[in-house]
């Protein structure tokens, strides 16, 4: 497939992206046609009702389900024709994840989470504690690497989360509703660094989220409906205040769910 | 309207998954325990058992020994049942229904479940159990035709010994019901510890004395034929079982903890899902891995023990019994009244066909005194040679044993009784014979395998030629000289035939001693291949117990880790990635018990060797080989568990 770079800047490509799911006779498609680019450097934030295909985009992009139909370029390469062993190994070296529930291994101290997607040996000791000390150090938890994530707080539980999917320096990170289970304080704290790590480091994200406090974070949102994109909102030189009411007005055109944060 | 009996009816239909678990445990307790039962009154193996009550006690005792241990397995398999099932206990409660109804629901269900896996178990039972008899009869050495007669008193008896067992997983259930609290079911399969930062000093020194309790424990193993045996064996047992506990309970956890602070945060992913994984629950694993050691240890040597006797039955044998059949002369000897004589029973052996060779080989009974501190302090002062006859090595060469001609003024020492101790004796030694007033002094120079006369009650002093005519000269005329006529079968395949022609005298009232190789290896291996029947059957039992024990438990694991492996998913981890750390797990959890009992009954067996006359290396390894191979095949399904459910993570 031939594919046009924007000045070699386009980081994720996706055409005509359709997921449907269930059985001969009770299909239900989720995502009916997606088409979206992200550049290198941008943050972009997925926004839109419950039931609108937000999650479901988000794991397709991600490679941890596969679309039905339509093509996903990611550096390049199409991720919708790799075999899974090939996908495995695509997430481990390009991607990044953050879940709502941080999904950090109980077992394992937070250093040891966040070291984990490095484990298979390509890098060096040396180097790999490099970069922890490195990204602890942006997210501010160096004073907890010896913890187990029962003895840390959702904020530093999400923190570490944060950490583990940037230690592979990832061309793209997946967040899905980091802010989620967090408290206010906590959320913009983590919004603020992700922020910061996006503008400063120039890491590629795609944030879902359901709260509109959380997406003037971003430089861009996309507004999902019905599993098509409904519309898009650039933040350019706006204020993160303004931009959030930019965000509102399009939730109460859409019929959110969520219009009551503040 | 929903019933009660209705909800446990869906509730089971809906939970297959988790039950089939539990059926299989108490189906496979059921079969065991039947088929146990209906040898034990099968009219085939009560008249197998002959005269002797061995049978008939041996049965019983193992009998007990397996309701102990099926008991036990069904309790523990419910527990673990239960664990899984407590977020739906604490559901019922959350949605209304009281505790009694909730105890009630658990009650019938059970019952079903039970009332089932004893229909199913018994069914099976009897297919299963011509199987055990034949294998019994076979090893007992009775070929013949045999008949299996259904039995119900052992139906009875297994069903009596059930509904006990399901009357304490009631209470067991009753229990869980009532003494937890809706938070506690709802939280009861998240449980797990967290590591904790052991105490270094402490730690350290407990992991040091585990290990050094069962060095200990080996040592003394190695030492304890002495005045103190008894107390010596004691300490064996408790020093290696404490040993073992601490090892489990302390070095593990210390030594994986040493290396997890060593890797400072670089785990890496092998060491990601087994240090870590086990650290994380080696608190609440100690017991029952010390247990399961502990047994597989104890199964492994009786398995061990029992097969080595069994295997060197025909060479004990021999040992005692070297010629097949031996006459002495002008016997004396109050049994012999009713006996066969040589010349009827040449004649019986001619009349049927049977080739034969004789000879008669002379006896000098003596007596004197061995060398001090020859043999071992245990065995009391061993100074007295008492019963001890001078043999001449040409004689039994003539008769057909294979041995050397000891030179001039030496002896070689046989004594199949002291054989087995006389083991690590100091060779040479000094033996005085007395002899009248004079005394005659002999050097022995070697222990000669077994005896070289039949059913010799002292050790026999085998000289050369010159040396036995020279004695025999100057012996005092109290002394004895037996002659004894020895006869060897020479196609041994008729030896049963002779062997009865030898007996035909002998019936009930009257019982003839007859010094013969055939009919005493005939009632050896009898009592020998029930006892390695019953070693087997019950080391089946309890291996087959431990191996699911481990299975369910990590079943139980993997259930709970999930979530972790849905992670390591996707994070970009493969499915061959993550089972590479399962499976050193694995080897952990299954390696580990085995490994440590295996060990553990090499010293116990080594210790016991004493009771054997042969080497028997070859056949405890066997025993030993089959049992791990068994063991591993549980490790193997338990991969595969994890493999199924590592695949289903995402």
């Amino acid at each position: 497939m031939k594919e046009t770079y924007t000045m070699g800047k386009t980081v994720l490509h996706a055409q005509n992206v359709r997921k449907s799911y269930g059985t001969r006779g009770n299909v239900q498609q989720v995502l009916k046609g997606i088409d979206l680019r992200v550049n290198k450097g941008e943050f972009v934030g997925i926004m839109g009702p419950s039931g609108a295909g937000k999650t479901t985009l988000l794991n397709v992009l991600a490679t941890i389900d596969r679309a039905s139909a339509g093509a996903i370029l990611i550096d390049g390469d199409d991720i919708s024709k790799m075999k899974d062993a090939k996908l495995s190994a695509f997430r481990r070296d390009k991607l990044g994840f953050i879940f709502q529930d941080y999904n950090l291994l109980d077992t394992l101290t937070v250093k040891e989470n966040i070291l984990l997607p490095i484990s298979l040996g390509k890098v060096k000791k040396k180097e790999a504690e490099q970069r922890f000390t490195e990204i602890a150090t942006i997210l501010g938890i160096e004073e907890i690497a010896h913890k187990y994530p029962h003895e840390i707080s959702g904020g530093q539980k999400q923190r570490t989360s944060a950490a583990r999917a940037l230690i592979n320096e990832p061309s793209m990170v997946f967040a899905d509703e980091p802010t989620g289970a967090l408290d206010s304080k906590s959320a913009s704290s983590l919004l603020n660094t992700m922020e910061d790590v996006n503008k400063q480091r120039g890491v590629t994200i795609m944030m879902v989220t359901h709260d509109a406090v959380a997406s003037s974070y971003c430089s861009r949102v996309v507004f999902l409906k019905d599993g098509t994109i409904y519309s898009e909102l650039y933040r350019g030189d706006k204020t993160r205040q303004a931009f959030f009411q930019d965000i509102l007005k399009v939730q109460g055109v859409l019929g959110g769910d969520n219009v009551d944060a503040l | 309207m929903l019933t009660l009996f209705d909800l446990v009816i869906r509730s089971m239909r809906k939970n297959i998954k988790h039950y089939y678990l539990y059926f299989f445990a108490l189906i496979f307790s059921v079969v065991l325990y039947f088929v146990f039962a209906t040898l034990q009154y099968d009219s085939a193996v009560v008249e197998g058992a002959g005269q002797s009550m061995r049978f008939a006690a041996a049965f019983k005792v193992a009998g007990i020994l397996l309701i102990i241990i099926a008991g036990v397995f069904i309790i523990y398999a419910n527990a673990i049942f239960l664990k899984r099932r407590s977020r739906e206990i604490g559901l019922y409660q959350l949605i209304g229904l009281n505790k009694g109804a909730v105890a009630r629901l658990l009650i019938i269900e059970n019952t079903i479940l039970s009332a089932g896996a004893l229909v199913i178990g018994i069914a099976i039972g009897m297919l299963v159990s011509r199987v055990f008899l034949l294998l019994l009869m076979k090893l007992v050495g009775h070929d013949g035709f045999i008949a299996l007669s259904f039995s119900t008193a052992a139906v009875i008896q297994t069903a009596v010994v059930f509904v006990a067992i399901i009357l304490l997983t009631s209470v067991q259930m009753l229990y869980t019901v009532y003494r937890n609290t809706l938070l506690g079911l709802f939280n009861a399969e998240k449980k797990g510890e967290h590591p904790k930062k052991p105490r270094t000093a402490i730690s350290s020194i407990l992991a040091l004395l585990g290990v050094g309790l069962i060095g200990f424990g080996y040592w003394l193993s190695g030492n304890m034929l002495n005045d103190l045996i008894f107390f010596n064996m004691l300490a064996v047992l408790a020093s290696t079982i404490l040993g073992t506990y601490l090892v489990f309970r302390v070095t593990i956890s210390w030594l994986l903890y040493q290396i997890r602070t060593r890797k400072q945060g670089h785990l890496g992913l092998n060491n990601s899902l087994s240090i870590a994984s086990l650290m994380h629950r080696m608190k609440g694993n100690a017991n029952s891995l010390t247990i399961i050691t502990v047994l597989s240890a104890m199964t492994l040597a009786m398995l061990g023990g029992s097969y080595s006797l069994y295997y060197s039955t025909e060479k004990e044998t021999r040992y005692v019994m070297p010629f097949d059949f031996m006459f002495e002369e002008e016997s004396s000897i109050w049994f012999d009244r009713y006996d066969l004589s040589v010349q009827d029973f040449e004649k019986g052996l001619k009349e049927n066909g049977i080739d034969y060779t004789t000879e008669t080989i002379e006896l000098l009974d003596v007596g004197g005194t061995y060398e001090k501190g020859v043999f071992p302090a245990f065995l009391g002062q061993m100074e007295g040679l008492y019963n001890a006859s001078i043999v001449n090595a040409e004689q039994l060469q003539k008769a057909g044993l294979q041995m050397e001609t000891p030179k001039n003024g030496t002896l070689i020492f046989h004594s199949a009784s002291l054989g087995t101790v006389a083991k690590d004796t100091k060779i040479p030694f000094k033996i005085y014979v007395a002899s009248g007033d004079k005394e005659r002094v002999f050097t022995a120079v070697k222990f000669g395998e077994g005896d070289v006369v039949n059913a010799s009650f002292g050790p026999q002093l085998v000289v050369n030629d010159a040396d036995f005519t020279e004695y025999k000269r100057m012996m005092h005329p109290e002394n004895e000289v037996r002659n004894v006529q020895v006869f060897t079968i020479t196609n041994k395949d008729q030896l049963a035939l002779a062997s009865e022609i030898r007996h035909k005298n002998k019936d009930e009232e009257t019982w003839s001693y007859g010094f013969d190789y055939y009919s005493m290896y005939e009632s050896s291996i009898q009592s020998n291949g029930l006892l390695i029947f019953i070693a087997g059957f019950l080391g089946l039992v309890f291996l087959i117990s431990t191996g699911s024990i481990l299975y369910f438990k990590q079943m139980t694991e993997a259930e709970q880790e999930k979530q972790s492996y849905a992670t390591l998913r996707q994070l970009g981890f493969t499915v061959k990635d993550i089972m590479r750390g399962i499976m050193r797990k694995q080897v952990f959890v299954f390696g580990l018990p085995l490994m440590i009992g295996l060990l553990h009954s090499i010293f116990a067996i080594k210790a016991a060797s004493f009771l054997f006359m042969s080497d028997i290396t070859i056949p405890a390894s066997i025993a030993m080989g089959v049992y791990g191979l068994i063991y591993l095949m549980f490790a193997v399904l338990t991969v595969g568990y994890y493999r199924k459910t590592v695949k289903a993570a995402l």
